[in-house]
C-alpha cells in the first residue's frame, strides 16, 4: 500500500519510493527513505496535508506526495 | 491614436498608483480653545498634514448623553455654543481616530 | 597564523544555526543579497586574538542538491570561495539525519569543524551522545555546544583557530557507496586526467554529483572540462547500467548509502533513550493542529496578531508623532516664511517633503511590532502549522500553506498592511507559488483603504452598513481566488514548483534578542529602500502639482481679496490701542505667530503643558499674546475676534488658491483626461481630480469626499433625503459601490510596489503586479456600474448579486485541477 493509505495511528516501514528526480531527491533528503518505520500522527483539519512521525522528528506531506512511497502496514 | 491610449493608460496607472498612499495611518490631532465669547472653537487635523473638513464632531455631557452633533468644517474648525456644566467634546475620525477633550482643560 | 580567516557555517534548518551565528558575530552582523537570486546572505566577523574571521551564515538545507536556490548557493559558496572553515551546526537530537548534510559538505574536502548543538535538547530527551567517539570515527573535530545558554562557545571558537591553522584535515570519513563505488572511481580517474580547468574542485565530489544526475554539475563539467562530452557519456551508460542492474534510481541509491553510512557511525557513538516519551512539542500539537481546536487556534493567533500591532500600534503612534511634529517644525522654522497669500516655493517644497517622509515614518511603531510579532512566529515554529491548517484551501488556488501568514498580514476581513505582508513571504519555498502570493497581496483589505470605505458605506449604503461593511470585509478575499488560480494557471505557469514536504519541527521559545534583531533589522531595511523612493516620487508629485500654477489674472483677484480683508480688519481695530502694535509689517507676524501657537497647541495634552506654551509665547511677544488670549479684556477680545475672521479668510484665499492650482495642474488635466474612460465606472471629471487631489494635496480621501458633497449640498444639514435628492449630480449608491470595487482591486500603493520588487527580484513583476490590478479595478467597476445600470439594479442590490457572482467563481475555480508536476512522472517498474 501506499503511504496516503495508512490511517493516523498506524506504523509502517518504508519499503520503496516510486517517484524520482525533484520530489524523490527531496523526500530523501527529508528522511524518507527505505527501510525506516514512520507513524502517521494524524490528518490536517482539511483532510490535507498528513503528519509523520520518524526517528524523533516530524514531517509533513501532500496526500499526493505520499502518493508514492510505498509501505508495509505494521 | 496609440498615443492617446499611451497617454490614458499611464496616466490611469500613476492616478492610481499613487492613490492609496499609506498616508492614511496618520495620528488624529484636536485641540479646543474657548473664545471668551460663549462659543468654543476645536481645530482638528493629522499627522500627516491632511486636512480634518468633515470629521465628526459631537459634544457630550458628563453623563454621555450627546448635546449637539455636528462636523469640522473646509478649515477644519468646529465652533459651539459652551455648554453649561461639565462637557466633553469628541473629534470622531473613525477607525480609532478619536480624540476626547474635557471641558474644563479647554480655556 | 592568518591576520584573515572565512569560515562558513552550514546545517540543516532548526539545528540552531543562526544562534551560533549571532553567539560567534554579536551585532556586527549585515544582511546582503547573493547576486541573481533572492537568497539572503548573512555576514558578520569576530576577533580571536589578531585575527579577524569573517563569517558567512550559509541558508539552511537539508542537502546539498541542485534543485533549490538556497542549495546552489551553499555550495557555489564552499567551492568557489573556498572558506578555510565551515562550521557544520547540527542537532544533538537529531544526529542521524544531520549527518546526511555532513557527509556532503565532507566530500568537498573542506576543512571542518562539528558543532553538535542543541546539546541541552537532547539532554532532556535522554540522548546520550559519545563525543569522543564521534571525533574518532569522523575524523572531524567535534564540539558539543548549547548555544542558547553560550555553552561550548569559547571550545567552538578554539575549534575554528586550530582547524584553520592545521589546514590537513581530510584524515575523514568516506561514506561508501557500495555498487556505485566502482563507477564513481571511474569517473574520478576521468576528471583526475581531464586536460581541463576541473583542477580547482574535489574530483570525488564532482563523480559522485555526476552519479546522482546533478544538473548543475553536468553543466560545470561541459562548460570546464576539457574532455566533458566524453566523460557525460560515460557517466550516462553507468547510470544506465546500474539502474538496469539494482533496479534503482542511482540519486536515490546514493542518499540510501548516506543514511546507512549514518547509522553505522551512530551506532559507534550514540545511545537512545529507552522509553519514548511523548514530546511537548506534539502535546501541543494535539491541540493547535486538531480538527476544530486547529483552526479556532488559528484564528485566535490571528485576532491577537492585529490587536497588537494594529491596535497598540496605533497607540504607540500618538507618543511618535510629537517627535516628527518637532522635526517639522524645525523644518518650517529654517525655510522662509510664508506672506499672507503667497508661500515661497522653497518652503511648499520643503514641507510637501517632509510631510511625505512623517507619513511614512509614522508607520513604524506599527511596522516594528508587526516585524517582531512575525519573528516571534517564525522563531516559535508555527508557522509550519499554519501551513499545515491551510494548504488544503490554498493549494487548489495556486497559493500555499506558507501564504497564511503573509496573507493575514495583507488583511484578512479586518485591514492589514500590503508591505510587511509583501516581505514575509520569504519564507514560501515554492516560486510559482511564492510569485502568485507577492502579486495578489496588494489586493486584500489595505488599512488605509478602509476609512474611503466607511466614508461610502455611511453615506450610500447607511440603512444597511452591517451588510455592507461584511461586503466590504470579505469581497477582496473572495476574489483573491479566483485571481489567484488565474494567474497560476496563465502568467505563472512555467514557474518551477517545489514539493511541500516539510519539516514540522519543535517548538521553541524565541528569544528577546532574536525578535527584537529581526524586527528593528526590517523596519531599517523598509526605512532604506521604501523611504528613499516615496520621498523621491514626491518630489515628482510636487511638481505635477504645483505647475502650471494659477495665471497672473486669477492672482490678481486673490491679491484684490486679500487687500480687502485686510483693509476691513484694520477699520475696525483704528479706534482700539492695538491699531499701533499691528500696524504695517508686524499684521503678518501676529498671523505667523498665532499659526505657530496654534500648532505647538495641537501636540500639547496636559494643563501642564498648556500652561508652559502659554508662558512661551508671552514671552515671545506679550502684545501678541494679548491678542491671542485676551481672557477677560474686552478691547482685546473684540480685536481678538476681527483677527480671527481675517485670519479665516486668509485660510479660505489659500485653500480656494490651493485647489485651483490643483485642478489647473498637470495632475488635474489628468483627471479630466480620465473621464471619457473612468464615466463607465460611474466617476466623472470632478471625482478624479478629488481623489487625486485627496491624495496628492494630502487630504484625508476621506475628508474631501465628505466635503464634496457638503459642498454642493445647498439645502439640507446632510439628511439622507437631501443627499438622495442629489442623484442629479449623478452619484448614486451603484457609483458608490462601483468606486469601493475599484478601490478594493486597485494598484498596490508605492511602497508595497517597492517591496513587490525586492520579494521578486525584479522590475518586471513589479510593473506586472501595478498593471494588472489597474485593469481588473476597472473591468470591475465599469461592470457593476454599467451591468447594474442596464439592469436597472439599486447598489444594494447590485453588491448582492456581485458578491453571489464572486462567490460562484470562488468556488468554481477551486475545482480546476492545477497540473501537477507529479501526474506524468516516471514511475519506477515495480519488481
Amino acid at each position: 500500500m501506499t503511504l496516503d493509505e495508512l490511517k493516523p495511528g498506524n506504523s509502517g516501514i518504508i519499503k520503496k519510493l516510486s517517484i524520482r528526480d525533484k520530489l524523490g531527491q527531496r523526500l530523501m533528503d527529508m528522511g524518507l527513505y527505505p527501510g525506516l518505520t514512520l507513524n502517521v500522527v494524524r490528518n490536517a483539519p482539511l483532510e490535507d496535508p498528513l503528519e509523520v512521525e520518524i526517528d524523533g522528528y516530524f514531517i509533513s506531506l501532500r496526500h499526493e506526495e505520499a502518493r508514492f512511497i510505498e509501505v508495509e502496514n505494521t | 491614436m496609440k498615443l492617446k491610449l499611451f497617454v490614458f493608460l499611464f496616466s490611469a496607472m500613476m492616478f492610481g498608483f499613487f492613490l492609496i498612499q499609506p498616508a492614511q495611518a496618520h495620528t488624529p490631532l484636536c485641540s479646543c480653545y474657548d473664545n471668551g465669547d460663549g462659543s468654543v472653537t476645536c481645530e482638528g487635523g493629522f499627522s500627516d498634514g491632511s486636512s480634518a473638513a468633515g470629521v465628526q464632531m459631537r459634544v457630550e455631557d458628563s453623563a454621555g448623553k450627546v448635546l449637539l452633533k455636528g462636523k469640522m468644517d473646509d478649515y477644519s474648525e468646529f465652533t459651539f455654543d459652551k455648554p453649561a456644566g461639565d462637557y466633553k467634546v469628541t473629534f470622531d475620525a473613525g477607525e480609532g481616530h478619536e480624540i476626547t477633550v474635557h471641558g474644563k482643560e479647554i480655556f | 597564523m592568518n591576520s584573515r580567516l572565512l569560515v562558513a557555517l552550514a546545517g540543516q534548518p532548526n539545528c540552531g544555526k543562526s544562534t551560533v551565528f549571532n553567539a560567534l558575530t554579536g551585532a556586527k552582523q549585515h544582511v546582503a543579497n547573493y547576486p541573481g537570486v533572492t537568497v539572503d546572505k548573512m555576514s558578520g566577523w569576530y576577533k580571536h586574538g589578531d585575527t579577524r574571521v569573517d563569517v558567512v551564515d550559509l541558508p539552511g538545507t537539508y542537502s546539498l542538491t541542485f534543485y533549490s536556490p538556497e542549495e546552489r548557493v551553499s555550495r557555489d559558496f564552499i567551492l568557489n570561495e573556498k572558506p578555510d572553515v565551515v562550521v557544520n551546526v547540527m542537532d544533538a537530537s537529531n544526529i542521524k539525519r544531520c549527518l546526511y548534510l555532513t557527509f556532503q559538505v565532507m566530500e568537498t574536502e573542506t576543512p571542518m569543524v562539528l558543532d553538535l548543538n542543541m546539546m541541552d535538547v537532547a539532554d532532556n530527551r535522554g540522548v546520550i551522545i559519545n563525543v569522543d567517539a564521534l571525533t574518532r570515527i569522523l575524523g572531524v573535530p567535534v564540539v558539543a555546544t548549547s548555544m542558547k545558554q553560550s555553552r561550548g562557545k569559547k571550545e567552538l571558537f578554539n575549534a575554528i583557530a586550530d582547524t584553520a591553522r592545521k589546514k590537513s584535515s581530510l584524515a575523514l570519513f568516506k561514506v561508501d557507496y557500495g555498487p556505485l563505488e566502482e563507477s564513481i572511481s571511474i569517473i574520478f580517474d576521468m576528471i583526475r586526467q581531464d586536460p581541463g580547468d576541473l583542477k580547482t574542485y574535489p574530483a570525488r565530489w564532482l563523480a559522485i554529483k555526476l552519479m546522482e544526475g546533478d544538473e548543475e554539475v553536468k553543466k560545470l563539467i561541459k562548460e570546464k572540462g576539457g574532455q566533458g562530452r566524453q566523460i557525460l557519456n560515460r557517466v550516462e551508460d553507468l547510470r544506465n547500467q546500474f539502474e538496469a542492474e539494482y533496479d534503482q534510481d542511482t540519486a536515490l541509491a546514493v542518499a540510501q548509502a548516506r543514511y546507512a553510512a549514518a547509522d553505522k557511525v551512530a551506532a559507534g557513538c550514540l545511545t537512545l533513550p529507552t522509553e519514548k516519551k511523548k514530546s511537548m512539542s506534539d502535546r501541543i500539537d494535539a491541540v493547535v493542529c486538531h480538527k476544530f481546536m486547529g483552526p479556532l487556534v488559528l484564528v485566535g493567533v490571528i485576532w491577537l496578531l492585529y490587536y497588537l500591532s494594529i491596535v497598540q500600534g496605533y497607540n504607540l503612534t500618538n507618543y511618535t508623532w510629537p517627535l516628527l511634529a518637532k522635526l517639522r517644525g524645525f523644518v518650517a522654522a529654517i525655510v522662509p516664511a510664508p506672506g499672507f497669500i503667497d508661500v515661497p516655493l522653497i518652503s511648499s517644497f520643503a514641507l510637501w517633503l517632509i510631510d511625505s517622509v512623517n507619513a511614512l515614518l509614522n508607520y513604524i511603531p506599527i511596522f516594528f511590532i508587526l516585524f517582531g510579532l512575525i519573528a516571534v512566529m517564525e522563531d516559535s515554529g508555527y508557522m509550519p502549522r499554519m501551513a499545515f491548517i491551510m494548504d488544503r484551501l490554498f493549494s487548489r488556488y495556486g497559493l500555499h500553506g506558507q501564504s497564511t501568514l503573509p496573507m493575514v498580514l495583507g488583511g484578512i476581513y479586518v485591514g492589514g498592511c500590503a508591505v510587511p505582508g509583501v516581505m514575509s513571504c520569504k519564507g514560501i519555498p515554492d516560486e510559482r507559488s511564492r510569485l502568485t502570493t507577492i502579486l495578489i497581496i496588494p489586493m486584500l483589505n489595505c488599512l488605509a483603504k478602509v476609512p474611503l470605505y466607511v466614508l461610502l458605506i455611511n453615506i450610500y449604503f447607511a440603512a444597511h452598513k452591517g451588510l455592507a461593511m461584511f461586503f466590504i470585509s470579505t469581497i477582496s478575499f473572495l476574489m483573491v481566488l479566483p485571481v489567484s488560480k488565474f494567474l497560476t494557471t496563465t502568467v505563472l505557469k512555467d514557474k518551477p514548483t517545489s514539493p511541500f514536504v516539510m519539516e514540522m519541527p519543535p517548538y521553541h521559545l524565541p528569544t528577546i534578542r532574536g525578535v527584537v534583531g529581526r524586527a528593528v533589522e526590517r523596519v531599517w531595511l523598509f526605512i532604506k529602500k521604501i523611504t528613499s523612493i516615496v520621498v523621491a516620487l514626491a518630489v515628482v508629485i510636487f511638481i505635477l502639482l504645483q505647475f502650471p500654477g494659477i495665471s497672473p489674472q486669477r492672482r490678481a483677484e486673490f491679491e484684490a481679496r486679500r487687500d480687502q480683508a485686510i483693509t476691513k480688519f484694520r477699520s475696525s481695530i483704528t479706534q482700539t490701542p492695538y491699531a499701533e502694535t499691528l500696524a504695517g509689517d508686524k499684521l503678518m507676524e501676529m498671523v505667523l505667530y498665532w499659526k505657530n501657537y496654534k500648532d505647538k497647541r495641537m501636540l500639547t495634552r496636559s494643563a501642564e503643558a498648556n500652561a508652559a506654551l502659554n508662558d512661551e509665547f508671552k514671552k515671545i511677544n506679550p502684545q501678541f499674546f494679548v491678542i491671542a488670549r485676551p481672557g477677560k479684556d474686552e478691547v482685546a477680545g473684540k480685536v481678538n475676534r476681527s483677527f480671527k475672521e481675517l485670519f479665516r479668510t486668509r485660510k479660505g484665499l489659500l485653500l480656494e488658491m490651493r485647489k485651483e492650482r490643483i485642478n489647473q495642474s498637470f495632475l488635474g488635466k489628468m483627471g479630466r483626461a480620465l473621464e471619457p474612460a473612468t464615466q463607465f465606472a460611474g466617476f466623472n471629471w470632478r471625482i478624479n481630480v478629488a481623489l487625486l487631489s485627496a491624495f496628492a494635496a494630502k487630504e484625508s480621501s476621506v475628508a474631501t469626499l465628505g466635503a464634496l458633497y457638503e459642498q454642493n449640498n445647498d439645502g439640507g444639514d446632510g439628511s439622507l433625503e437631501s443627499r438622495m435628492a442629489k442623484e442629479e449630480e449623478g452619484f448614486t449608491p451603484l457609483h458608490a459601490l462601483a468606486l469601493m470595487m475599484f478601490m478594493v482591486l486597485y494598484p498596490p500603493c508605492l511602497a508595497t510596489s517597492i517591496a513587490v520588487k525586492l520579494q521578486s527580484g525584479s522590475v518586471k513583476w513589479m510593473l506586472f503586479g501595478m498593471f494588472y490590478p489597474m485593469v481588473l479595478g476597472v473591468g470591475v467597476a465599469t461592470f457593476i456600474f454599467t451591468g447594474g445600470t442596464l439592469l436597472g439594479l439599486s447598489g444594494l442590490q447590485a453588491m448582492g448579486v456581485f458578491y453571489a457572482i464572486a462567490l460562484c467563481i470562488a468556488i468554481a475555480t477551486g475545482f480546476i485541477k492545477t497540473k501537477s508536476e507529479f501526474e506524468d512522472a516516471r514511475q519506477m517498474s515495480i519488481a
